[in-house]
């Protein structure tokens, strides 16, 4: 199911695209080398897309993570100056340190951590010895990564985004305020069950959000949430928005030069099943089957629609790396615009296993950021791109999700599957001897990401995936691993349902 | 009650202990030119203001940093082959021999004598806000604890969960764990002493401050 939504580039841009061209077919790939900035199964993907590529890699980890499978591959397959032990990977120095000393000259930051830091991007861009940062210019990461100017570029291009607060708040007496319109504005629109969504405003990935039904209970959620986002992310301020609790949370991947001007899509993501901490659990690509399902709203139309206003958004800014637009669709069918991940996502691999460019598939969108971060031209247009079947990924992690998906810690004793041609495992977990979880990160043991040619293709092998999971642990007082196998297993039915 | 002697007997057997002094982080090391066998001192001054001896300097991003003993001590190990070299996080630099003080020796001791609340999870720890607010204001003894009371706030990948502490009422006597430091499961978080075990626990203090003499 192909989707043409290039548009012609106008001539200013086109010759602004050959100027860039002409300068970057000078980029030699093994000229450089990437400090993969990162831990687990993205630092992997990172340094097996550098591999690909040719370009060196140096990589880096913490006491905690002494077993974990990056170590292992970066000692096995690193060059000279490939692994470092820090102190930390949120101390900026200490990335600094280790790219000077190992001669890198790009940071790739992976997702989490440095990865959507301004700062940080400034930084490595600035500083005498200059780096490439792997991701967006630190310009567009500011722009983009502060919700209340994405929200007034939406809306100045004519694209919806969803009501409440449009800052972080810090006063009490204002945030209270704000509840109360937010409570009342959905009184008038005839919501049953009105709600408010309480979160930190420096947080992400579902942590620090909670949801508030009742007025009164604001006041005491607010400050549980502040005192949260002060001990975590040091900074109080809180956002207050309308919660839209019937929705499907769909998204864009968007991939660009550093010309900025020729963003090309690799069509949408649907990632509604989600834990009640609202973290994605199964994504699949694309974002509905209306060749497959019945909708009650137009749901090609949607996808289209989504797209193209993420690329006019792309186009403005002059996006110049990967990137993803997060949208929420109503029952109505209606989208919302909720934030842009100015970087990778866990999950851009279901897009890049059902992509073709140029009618090759094995598309690797975390190679592509690489090279095109590094200054080599994207070399396609949209018109190059096809997507053939349904992707569907699984995040196989250590939780109880019969108790409000609490973590679970201990030790992965057997973790072993079946091969399958349809099948792509990424884990850090070692499959030939035990490893202990680590509790300073979050407890993610794997991404399976499954092919099928059409939904009930992808479920089938899905569940036959799971069924065949061998996923065995301890605790320390003994008792067996938890984990969302079953979780899984139990919503890989409803996957595209609204 | 325990048996203070026999417990200082034990302790008088290995009066010393080893401090490895490791890089806090990644950077160049460049030693302050002591050698194996020197004495060190730890910090000093009536509030610990003034560092303990420099070891060494670690520069990182034209930022040195002295690394200096954190005990009294003799140098018992010296790594002098790092010197001018760029190293790892954690990569140890000497080794210190460190004659237990006093108050360490007391901290031991009480150990056993109170009655430890300790970590149900590797986590981080931190104290309610009101508690909290209480241990600044004065300090950890005013805090009355009893049994069920909400007091600490377990923290773990980044999803904190109230903790109750069980055990006898009391106050809270010694505080074993620091701001933003896992603790390992089964690790003392707060020693807790029993009202009516107060001039017991005194009593054991002065034993220590009698019986134990610090070794230069």
């Amino acid at each position: 199911m192909g989707y043409a939504g290039g548009k012609g580039l106008n001539k200013a841009q086109d010759s602004k695209r050959k100027a860039a061209r002409s300068a970057a077919a000078e980029i030699t790939l093994s000229d450089h080398k990437v400090l993969v900035a990162n831990r687990g199964e993205i630092a992997m993907r990172i340094m097996q897309a550098c591999r690909k590529l040719g370009v060196a890699f140096t990589a880096i980890y913490t006491a905690e993570d002494a077993a974990s499978g990056h170590v292992r591959l970066a000692r096995e397959e690193g060059g000279e100056k490939s692994l470092f032990r820090v102190s930390s990977y949120h101390d900026a120095n200490e990335l600094m340190a280790v790219a000077d000393e190992a001669g890198c000259t790009a940071v790739h930051p992976g997702y989490g951590f440095f990865a959507e830091d301004f700062r940080f991007a400034r930084r490595v861009a600035k500083r005498d010895r200059k780096l490439i940062f792997i991701g967006p210019s630190w310009k567009i990461i500011r722009e983009l990564g502060d919700k209340i100017n994405t929200k007034r570029l939406a809306r100045s291009l004519g694209v919806p985004t969803v009501p409440g607060s449009d800052r972080p708040i810090y006063d009490e007496m204002e945030a209270e305020r704000i509840a109360k319109s937010v409570f009342e504005f959905q009184e008038q629109q005839g919501i049953q069950r009105p709600l408010v969504l309480v979160k930190a405003s420096a947080g992400g990935g579902g942590m620090g959000i909670e949801e508030v039904y009742d007025p009164d209970q604001f006041r005491s959620v607010y400050r549980r949430i502040r005192n949260y986002a002060m001990r975590q992310f040091k900074d109080e301020g809180v956002l207050i928005e309308q919660r839209i609790t019937d929705f499907n949370h769909l998204e864009v991947q968007i991939v660009s030069d550093r010309s900025g001007t020729n963003p090309v899509h690799f069509g949408t993501r649907n990632c509604s099943i989600q834990s009640t901490g609202l973290q994605k659990r199964i994504e699949v690509a694309p974002g509905f089957a209306p060749d497959e399902l019945e909708y009650t709203f137009n749901a090609g139309r949607v996808l289209t629609d989504i797209v193209d206003y993420s690329l006019a958004m792309a186009r403005k800014v002059g996006y110049d790396n990967v990137g993803t637009w997060e949208w929420i669709v109503t029952r109505k069918g209606e989208p919302f615009l909720m934030e842009v991940n100015t970087r990778i996502q866990v999950e851009n691999g279901v897009s890049a296993r059902i992509s073709h460019v140029h009618g090759k598939p094995g598309v690797d969108l975390i190679a592509e950021q690489v090279r095109i971060g590094l200054g080599q031209p994207l070399g396609y247009s949209q018109a190059d791109i096809a997507t053939e079947g349904v992707g569907m990924e699984y995040r196989i992690i250590a939780e109880d999700p019969d108790n409000n998906f609490t973590p679970w810690v201990g030790r992965i004793e057997r973790f072993q599957w079946k091969d399958q041609p349809w099948l792509t495992m990424l884990t850090h977990v070692p499959r030939d001897e035990a490893y202990e979880i680590p509790t300073e990160f979050d407890p993610n043991l794997a991404l399976a990401i499954i092919w099928g040619k059409d939904l009930d293709e992808v479920k089938a092998r899905g569940l036959d995936f799971l069924n065949n999971l061998r996923l065995e642990g301890r605790n320390g007082a003994g008792e067996p691993l938890k984990s969302n196998v079953e979780f899984l297993k139990a919503n890989t039915g409803r996957i595209l349902l609204f | 009650m325990i048996d203070i002697s026999a417990l200082l007997d034990e302790i008088k057997a290995s009066p010393y202990r080893e401090i490895v002094i490791a890089t806090p982080h990644t950077g160049l090391v460049s030693f302050a030119g002591l050698k194996t066998g020197d004495k060190v001192l730890g910090p000093q001054g009536q509030w610990k203001e003034k560092p303990g001896t420099q070891i060494a300097t670690l520069e990182r991003e034209r930022n040195p940093k002295p690394i200096c003993a954190p005990e009294k001590g003799e140098i018992s190990v010296l790594h002098s082959e790092l010197e001018g070299r760029f190293v790892e996080a954690g990569t140890p630099l000497a080794v210190l021999r460190h004659m237990l003080t006093r108050e360490e020796v007391q901290r031991a001791i009480l150990q056993k004598a109170l009655h430890l609340f300790r970590a149900p999870e590797r986590a981080k720890y931190y104290f309610t806000p009101e508690v909290d607010k209480k241990i600044r204001a004065s300090d950890a003894h005013s805090v009355a604890v009893r049994d069920g009371m909400e007091l600490l706030i377990m923290s773990r990948m980044k999803r904190e969960v109230p903790l109750h502490y069980t055990g006898p009422d009391g106050v809270i006597y010694a505080v074993y764990f620091k701001y933003n430091e896992n603790m390992d499961t089964g690790a003392p978080l707060i020693g807790v002493c029993p009202q009516n075990q107060l001039p017991a626990i005194q009593d054991v203090i002065m034993r220590v401050q009698t019986e134990w003499r610090e070794k230069e």
